[in-house]
Parts: structure tokens; C-alpha cells; sequence
């Protein structure tokens, strides 16, 4: 569903942030993306969701690439990530009629869709109130909600358990876990080592803008000939990044 | 895709109760739209002033002064003294005969027509001496003072006699603590002194029918044309007030709200979700252009409408016509905010950059104020200035249908360019990406540096443009606010001699601008022996230099006041230098202007004619010595110290040097006898004093040089500064009949003329080489 090959992007002309990156994620896969601050993991993601152009190589999305059919690509994706945040002064319900809009959501299904992603995350009682008065974890759980409101086939989570508490992550795996059996896509980035054990099919790690070592949990760790997952990423982490 | 459902959902959302574009903008338009109603009903209020009844609430003050009353006025005044106490008598009191006077108006007998009213008559030979006048009203109970030129009745007579045509003019001054005074005056002159008017006339045997020959005070007959007077203003009010009003609501409201959306959006993060949803680029756009139009056209609405009922021609195409010239105004500005809005990633950066916006439109709007008979016909089919017109028209009940359909359309066209800019401006990632880690810090700053496009090519040309500007700028803002408060207290104590009436009536005879300014100059000169002006000036100089300190700390985030006098030119470090560095820069300016009078000399221009200075001049003198310290101190830290590496921090050094040189020399163009070589040599001067700020790495000696310049110039030798007379110099010298003003400047002083020039160039060569001499050792 997602495939990249060798896509480059260079924000100045000395310096690449993204030196040749491929992979591909398939129906029902969850692919973990991992990597240090600066490694280019927001880049990647952000050209994944068309934010963004690749200098060169492409990014095909279900067979389409954004130079055509941009608007194509963003009904297949659900993009969550911690730098789009919800209007502060806004409402969980004003924001979901209001995306709905945007996605074009028909309307005879548009609270039937509401009250089910609202009853999964305990939104409910909340519906009113305004985003600023609302937890960490609820604003997350609503962000979650309105990403996937058009029901994507391609998932893409930049750090979706950051700064949550243990129940509410529990929740977000659990539903990622769910939501990987119903056929989604899922390009999911995160620090937890915990969480990428857990969920991902396959793990790649990115590097100073390169993919330095690509499997699963288990062949990483055989690869690295290290006893546990973590031990595995900083040893190929130590090898492979320059000064 | 439904691209309508889409847009909207944008437009909803501004009207949405909770949330989005919500309440800040809302507020802040609603708040400054309550200030311009409170506006209108202050203006409003003026107009119905003659029925209003002030006099309920203001003081009981009914006399009069006459300032220099002639023979004739207070035999005038007794007469109707007697006349009245005599008719008070037939009628028992004097409140029975007003009231049974059946030609009195309303507001007469609101307050007695003149009959309580008493003349107390001063002498005084300054006409315009407001400050005394204003004392001998408040001490007498009087509401107004009428001063009478000292030689009245014989400019009468002259008149009479036909010797002179100009009519003998009465100043009148009022107080202005209650408006009604201002009525009373319009009134005392239009019924007591038009009575004594004729008294005049009737004593020199003219009939009362030659009115337009012989009038001492203007006659204004309030009948029809007073009307059409009120008509008048009514239809100026539709033409400037109100649709200058309507445009600066309308560009507060789209700004506010325009900058809130998609600058404000990014700022909190939330606009990258709605860049994700499948909606073009295009509706997006749209729809909170849309949004903007509808919030911000409300006020304005509210208030065309208002001033259509209140004061303009009410009708229903009238009230049509300007909706739609208020819409397609809207959607233009609106569409130039959300530009701005895409451009930028802040709310308070989008603000900035829409200011000149909101400047240029207001000053359009200003420039539109010109009578209809004046205004070119073309104005009204382009933007901006047709709505203008178009609206203050409709308002005074004339539509121009053309105007109307060019106008609009040249707008609408106007705005879909903006529009489709927009539009392919969201397509672009520099401007949606939302920018927030480490890497994508660099990104920006590479972004923002290595522009290409043209957009960002004009970015940094009007970014830059602005620099250029505001520093240009600020010395003029600082001076003139220094030096007025330092001319206030002495201009007003000025304006109390009878020296001043002179110099106001001198000021009405001289036609040109030259003239007048050279008068003004002939003042100042005055001024320069004044010890309260000097002492003024001298405490305004001192201010201009610590708030440069200041300021300079500020915009340099300088830390520490040591530090800020630092950074402007003065360095603290070594006693030693400083003192050496200034004494020689005293030493040298002494030199340049000695060699300039010995240059004078030799070629015979000026002549010596001995020593000048008497004791008393000597306080004048040194009060000279202490004004031109921080005189040149400022001046070197305005143009120098400050202004030099203030565009280094942007342009090379050279266009520092030559811009702070052109400027100072702009800044002494006002001066009197000021010619084009008077504007090389100030360049020259000032080129001079930059190279050796250089040289040095201080202004400490050229502050001296500087000083020393002026000091010699004026207080030592006599000669004109800048176009200024010193008051008293040691030594007295004279232009020779022959003597060229090319060579020694004329009215300027010598800094107008050739002996400048050359010393100048010589200085200038040396210091040139010197500074090549020092850049050859740094780089071995």
C-alpha cells in the first residue's frame, strides 16, 4: 500500500536529509520506523502524507503518486501526528461535524460513524467541552478519532503513545493491534522499544537519513547478535551514525 | 468530492459558537466599532450644538474684554449701556424688557443680550497674546476678548479717506472651556459688533446700504445660505468621514480575523489537518476568504447603513449600491489578508506584514479627499478609489452606474489575481509544512535565506526597505520631538512680545516660502541669545543622547547602560584615550574652520574688525560653549555612532557612510541660505567625520571636531552656522562688499561656500590615507 523507492530530499543544496530511503508497506502489516531526533523520521513521514516532495525518487501511495492525485491519496491516508494539534477553543463534537464535512462524509452515516469512535475511546461525556479543558490522553484519543474519521486503509502514527499514560497507550496498541487485522496499512514511528516489539511485522531503522537495518524484531536482534531489542538498536545505532 | 460541502464547512466555522476563528477577532472589531460610533455621536453632536442648551450647565460669564478699544467702541458700548437701562426702566426691570422684546430669538433670551454684559478694556501691544488674555478673561468673568489694532481709528480714517484699501481687522479669542462660548462669540459679533459697524458708518456719512464696501468684520447673513452651509457639511461628512470610516473598519475587522485564520492556524498547529483532508487547495482558500468577507462586512454594514438613515439620502438603491460597493471592497481586502495570512506563520508576523497594507489603503483613502470638482473622472472606475468615491456619492444621492460596474469589476479582477497567487502559494511546502524540529529549524533559516522565487526576492526587498526606512527616520522623530519641547515654553514666552504681532504680520505680508522661512530663521537667531533657549536646547541635546543609548540597547539587545554607550560610539575603556581623542578632535576642528577664515581672509572675502566680546556677552558665550557640546555630541551620535553600524547590520559599510552623509546633509536643508554647494560640503563634512568614526573606532573625536567646528565658526569668529546667527563671537569680522558668495557661502555661513570645500577635500584625502595605510598593517 505504501512503497517508497529511493526517495532523496535535500532542504539545501550541500545537505540531505533523506539519502535514498525504500521499503514497502503491505496490507495488514504494521511497519515501525525507528530512529534518533533529526534522523529524518518526521520528513519521511511527512512526504509519505504529501506534506511534502520528494527531491527525487517516488512515494506511491495505492498505486497513486501526489503529483496526480493528491486529493486521491488523502482519502486513503490517516495522518496523526503531534505537530497537527486540535483547536484549542474548539469542541470534540464541533471538530468531528467539521472534519466530516471535509472528508466529504455522507451525512445519514455521519452519526452512526460519531457515536462508535466516540463510545471506543470514552469520548462522549466530553463531546462539549472545549479541547483546552480536556487531558493529555483524551486529546490524543480525539486526535486519533478525527485522523481515522474517514476510515483510511493507510494508517500513518508518528509517536501515538507519546506522553500518554500506561491505560490510555494500552488503548492506542490495542486499537492499532484491531485495526492491523482489518486489513489497514500502518507506518508507525516511535521511541518505545516496548511498543515496536509488540506491534510491529517489520522494523526499520533509520540512521542520518538512511534505512541502516531492516527486519523483524527477531532478525535484528540475530543480526546485531545482541540478547535483547534495545541492545540490538544501539549497537546498529553506534555502527552506523557519523559524526 | 463535494468541494461546495467543503467550503462550507469553512465558512461555518467561523460563525461556529466554540471554537476556530472565534471570539478574539469578534471582540476586538466589536470594540473598535463601539469607539467610532462613539465617534460619529461626538461629531453628530457639534451639529446640533444651536439647540443644545450648554448655556444650562455652563458658568455664568457674560463680559467682555477690549484689548485696545478705540474712542468710538467705548462710546458705542456706553451708549447701548444707556439705551438699555432706559428701556429696562419703561418696562420695570431688565428681565421684563427682554422678555418683551419681540424680535429676540430663543437663545438671546436665554441670556439676556448683552445686558448684563460688561467691557473691561486693557491695553496691550502683543495681539497675540494669548496667555495674558486668557488670565484677564478668567479674572474678569469674561468669555471673550477682542483686540483691537492700536491704530484703528486711523486706519479708519485712511480707509474712509480712500489712502488704503485693507480693511482694519479685529482679533477675537474666546474660551474654550464650554462650546457655547463659541456661539456667544459668532453671535456677539454678529449682532454687536455688526451694530457697531454701522455706528461707524454712520459716523463717516456712508449709507448703511454699502455693506460689502466697508465692513470691519465679516457679515455672515444667516439666511439660505446658511442653510445650504449645513447641507454643505452634511454632504462632506458622506464624502470623507464616512467612507473613510467604513474602509478603516473594514480593513481592521478582515485583518484581525483574516490573520487569525490560516497565520493564526498554523501558529497552533491546526492547520495541517485541514491541508490533509481531501479538499483542493482551491476551496480552501475560498472558503476562509468567504469566512473572512462575511465575519468583517458586518460592522461596516451596521454602519453604512446608520450613516445612510442619519445623514445620507436614504433610499433603498442608495443603501444597495453601497452594500455592494462595501462587498466587493471587502472581498478585496480579505483576499489581500489571506495572502499575507498564507505567507506567514504567525499571528502577530502576519499583523506586521499586513501594516503597510492597512498604511497604503488609509493614505489612498486620504488622498481621495479633494472636492467633487476637483477629482479626475477615471478615479471613479478604478479600485479602491471608485469604492471610495462610489460610496461617498451614493451616500450625497448621485450613482454613477458605469463607475459602479467598472470599478467593481477591475476589483473583482484585481482579487482573483490575488486569489489564484494564494491559491499556488498553499501548494507550496515552504509555506504549509508545519516547521517544528531540530533539523526543520535549519531548514527555515536555509528556506528564508536562499530564496529564489520572486516573492521571496520581494520579502527581503521590502523587509530591507523597512530597515532603511525606520532607521532613516527615527533621528528625524527624535529631534523634533526634543526640540520642541526645548521651543515650547520660549516660542510661547515669544508670542507674549509685541515683537511677535510684528513678526505674524511680516509673516502675512511675504509671499513665498523662502521669504517665510528666512523670517522664521531671523527668529531663531533671536532665540540663540536667549539663556533660557539655550539652557533648553542644551538639556534637549542631552536627551537626544541617552535616548539613543537607550534605543540602541533596545534593538541591539545590549546589555548593561556601559555597554549601550559602547555600542553607539562613545567606548568607556580608557580615560586616557577618550581624553586624547577628544582634545585632539577639538584641536583639529579649531584647525579646519581657522584655515577656512584664513582662506576667507587672504582672498579678501571678509575683513577683521576687531574684537567684540563685552563682559555681558561672556554668560551668553559660555552658555553657547555648553549648548554646542552636546549639540555636536548628538548630531555625531544620530549620524555616526548610531546610524553608521546600524545598516552595517545589513548593507556593505559604504552604503552606511553614504546614506548617514546624505541624510545629515538632507537634515540641514531647512536652514536658511541653504544652496546645492551647501548640500555638497554638509556631504563632504559628514563623509569626513564617517571616515575618521572609522579610522578611530569612536565618535569621541569627531564629537570634539565637531563642537569645536560650530564653536569657532559662530561664537569665535562671527560667522553663520548652518545658516544660523551666533549671538555674540569674540571677534568681529565683516563681508566685504566684493566678497563671493561662492567662496564664503553666503546666508549659510562659510559651509555654504568654497573655503569649505577645499578644506574639507584636503581632510578628506588625508584621512583617506590613513585609513589605506591601516588596512594595509592589519592585513600584514
Amino acid at each position: 500500500m505504501i512503497k517508497l523507492v529511493d526517495v532523496h530530499k535535500s532542504y539545501t543544496k550541500d545537505k540531505e536529509t533523506i539519502k535514498g530511503v525504500s521499503f514497502e508497506v503491505k496490507k495488514g502489516e504494521i511497519f515501525g520506523l525507528l530512529g534518533p531526533n533529526g534522523a529524518g523520521k518526521t520528513t519521511l513521514m511527512q512526504m509519505i502524507a504529501t506534506l511534502m516532495k520528494p527531491t527525487s525518487g517516488q512515494v506511491i501511495i495505492d498505486g497513486l503518486t501526489a503529483d496526480k492525485d493528491i486529493l486521491e491519496i488523502h482519502k486513503r491516508i490517516g495522518f496523526l501526528t503531534n505537530e497537527i494539534k486540535l483547536d484549542p477553543m474548539s469542541t470534540p463534537n464541533n471538530l468531528f461535524n467539521f472534519f466530516a464535512e471535509l472528508y466529504d462524509i455522507p451525512e445519514n452515516e455521519l452519526k452512526d460513524r460519531r457515536d462508535e469512535s466516540f463510545a471506543r475511546f470514552g469520548i462522549s461525556p466530553f463531546a462539549d467541552k472545549r479541547i483546552n479543558e480536556l487531558s493529555t490522553g483524551m486529546k490524543q484519543k480525539i486526535s486519533i478519532a478525527i485522523s481515522l474519521i474517514h476510515n483510511p486503509p493507510i494508517i500513518i502514527f508518528d509517536e501515538p503513545t507519546n506522553g500518554l499514560d500506561i491505560l490510555t497507550s494500552k488503548q492506542v496498541t490495542d486499537y492499532l493491534k484491531e485495526l492491523k487485522e482489518q486489513g489497514h496499512a500502518i507506518l508507525l514511528s516511535t521511541h518505545i522499544f516496548s511498543v515496536a516489539e509488540e506491534l510491529c511485522d517489520d522494523i526499520a531503522i533509520l540512521v542520518d537519513g538512511k534505512i541502516v537495518a531492516q527486519g523483524s524484531v527477531e532478525e535484528l536482534v540475530r543480526q546485531s547478535g545482541t540478547e535483547t531489542f534495545e541492545k540490538a538498536f544501539f549497537k546498529i545505532y553506534v555502527e552506523n551514525h557519523k559524526e | 468530492m463535494s468541494t461546495k460541502r467543503g467550503i462550507n464547512a469553512i465558512v461555518g466555522s467561523f460563525f461556529r459558537k466554540k471554537g476556530q476563528m472565534g471570539a478574539q477577532a469578534t471582540s476586538a472589531t466589536f470594540l473598535v466599532t463601539i469607539g467610532f460610533v462613539i465617534a460619529i455621536a461626538c461629531a453628530a453632536s457639534s451639529l446640533v450644538l444651536w439647540w443644545f442648551p450648554y448655556h444650562l450647565f455652563s458658568d455664568e460669564v457674560y463680559n467682555v474684554v477690549a484689548v485696545n478699544a478705540p474712542e468710538s467702541f467705548i462710546r458705542f458700548n456706553e451708549d447701548m449701556q444707556a439705551y438699555r437701562d432706559h428701556e429696562a426702566e419703561e418696562y420695570g426691570d431688565r428681565y421684563n424688557y427682554f422678555a418683551n422684546w419681540e424680535h429676540m430669538t430663543e437663545f438671546e433670551y436665554s441670556y439676556d443680550g448683552y445686558g448684563w454684559t460688561e467691557f473691561i478694556y486693557k491695553e496691550s501691544d502683543a495681539l497675540y497674546d494669548f496667555v495674558t488674555f486668557g488670565k484677564w478673561m478668567r479674572e474678569n468673568d469674561a468669555y471673550l476678548t477682542i483686540v483691537f489694532p492700536k491704530d484703528f481709528d486711523e486706519q479708519i480714517d485712511r480707509r474712509e479717506s480712500g489712502l488704503e484699501a485693507q480693511k482694519p481687522e479685529l482679533l477675537t479669542y474666546f474660551r474654550t472651556n464650554s462650546m457655547e462660548y463659541s456661539q456667544m462669540k459668532e453671535d456677539f459679533v454678529d449682532e454687536y459688533l455688526v451694530i457697531y459697524q454701522s455706528r461707524i458708518r454712520a459716523n463717516y456719512g456712508l449709507k448703511i446700504t454699502q455693506v460689502a464696501d466697508s465692513e470691519i468684520v465679516d457679515d455672515p447673513i444667516p439666511t439660505v445660505e446658511n442653510a445650504y452651509g449645513f447641507r454643505a457639511f452634511i454632504d462632506n461628512m458622506c464624502r470623507t468621514f464616512v467612507p473613510i470610516l467604513l474602509f478603516v473598519i473594514l480593513l481592521y475587522s478582515s485583518m484581525s480575523t483574516g490573520t487569525n485564520v490560516i497565520a493564526g492556524q498554523k501558529e497552533r498547529g491546526t492547520f495541517t489537518g485541514i491541508l490533509l483532508t481531501p479538499q483542493p487547495r482551491r476551496s480552501i482558500v475560498i472558503g476562509y476568504l468567504l469566512g473572512v468577507v462575511l465575519k468583517s462586512i458586518i460592522p461596516s454594514t451596521i454602519i453604512a447603513l446608520l450613516a445612510a438613515v442619519f445623514i445620507g439620502e436614504f433610499a433603498l438603491d442608495t443603501v444597495l449600491v453601497i452594500f455592494l460597493y462595501i462587498v466587493i471592497l471587502e472581498i478585496f481586502i480579505a483576499s489581500i489578508t489571506i495572502m499575507i495570512s498564507v505567507i506567514n506563520d504567525t499571528v502577530v508576523s502576519a499583523q506586521t506584514a499586513f501594516l503597510p497594507i492597512f498604511l497604503i489603503l488609509v493614505a489612498v483613502c486620504v488622498t481621495c479627499i479633494q472636492s467633487v470638482s476637483d477629482r479626475a473622472d477615471f478615479y471613479m472606475y478604478l479600485p479602491v478609489y471608485g469604492q471610495f468615491y462610489g460610496i461617498g456619492d451614493a451616500l450625497t444621492g448621485t450613482i454613477t452606474p458605469a463607475g459602479l460596474l467598472v470599478s467593481s469589476l477591475a476589483t473583482i479582477f484585481l482579487t482573483a489575481i490575488i486569489t489564484i497567487v494564494t491559491i499556488k502559494l498553499l501548494s507550496s511546502e515552504k509555506y504549509t509544512v508545519s516547521i517544528d524540529t531540530v533539523t526543520a529549524k535549519e531548514i527555515k533559516a536555509s528556506l528564508d535565506g536562499s530564496g529564489g522565487t520572486l516573492l521571496d526576492t520581494l520579502n527581503r526587498i521590502t523587509d530591507n526597505f523597512s530597515y532603511f526606512i525606520a532607521e532613516l527616520f527615527y533621528p528625524l522623530f527624535v529631534l523634533s520631538f526634543y526640540q520642541f519641547l526645548a521651543m515650547l515654553p520660549v516660542v510661547v514666552a515669544y508670542m507674549r512680545k509685541p515683537e511677535y504681532s510684528q513678526f505674524i504680520q511680516d509673516l502675512a505680508n511675504v509671499g513665498t516660502i523662502e521669504n517665510i522661512m528666512n523670517k522664521t530663521f531671523e527668529v531663531l537667531g533671536i532665540f540663540l541669545a536667549d539663556p533660557l533657549f539655550l539652557a533648553l536646547m542644551t538639556l534637549g541635546y542631552i536627551a537626544i543622547i541617552f535616548t539613543y543609548f537607550l534605543h540602541a540597547g533596545r534593538v541591539w539587545k545590549i546589555k548593561g547602560l556601559k555597554n549601550k554607550i559602547g555600542s553607539v560610539g562613545y567606548p568607556l575603556t580608557d580615560k586616557k584615550h577618550i581624553a586624547k581623542h577628544y582634545g585632539l578632535g577639538f584641536v583639529f576642528g579649531f584647525l579646519m574652520m581657522t584655515s577656512v577664515v584664513f582662506i576667507m581672509l587672504a582672498t579678501g572675502q571678509i575683513s577683521f574688525n576687531g574684537f567684540n566680546l563685552k563682559l555681558s556677552g561672556i554668560g551668553v558665550f559660555i552658555l553657547n560653549l555648553l549648548m554646542w557640546v552636546p549639540q555636536g555630541a548628538s548630531e555625531e551620535l544620530m549620524f555616526r555612532g548610531y546610524m553608521i553600524p546600524a545598516f552595517k547590520r545589513r548593507f556593505p559599510t559604504a552604503i552606511g557612510v553614504l546614506v548617514s552623509s546624505l541624510v545629515f546633509s538632507a537634515f540641514h536643508s531647512l536652514n536658511s541660505g541653504y544652496t546645492p554647494l551647501a548640500s555638497v560640503n554638509l556631504v563632504l563634512i559628514a563623509v569626513l567625520f564617517a571616515l575618521i568614526y572609522l579610522y578611530t573606532g569612536d565618535i569621541w573625536m569627531t564629537s570634539a571636531m565637531h563642537t569645536a567646528w560650530n564653536l569657532t565658526q559662530g561664537n569665535i569668529y562671527g560667522l553663520q552656522v548652518s545658516g544660523n546667527n551666533a549671538a555674540h563671537s569674540v571677534v568681529l569680522t565683516n563681508y566685504s562688499s566684493d566678497a563671493s558668495s561662492l567662496i564664503t557661502g553666503g546666508a549659510f555661513g562659510p559651509e555654504g561656500g568654497l573655503a569649505v570645500t577645499a578644506v574639507t577635500c584636503v581632510c578628506l584625502i588625508i584621512i583617506t590615507v590613513l585609513l589605506i595605510v591601516k588596512s594595509r598593517k592589519a592585513q600584514k
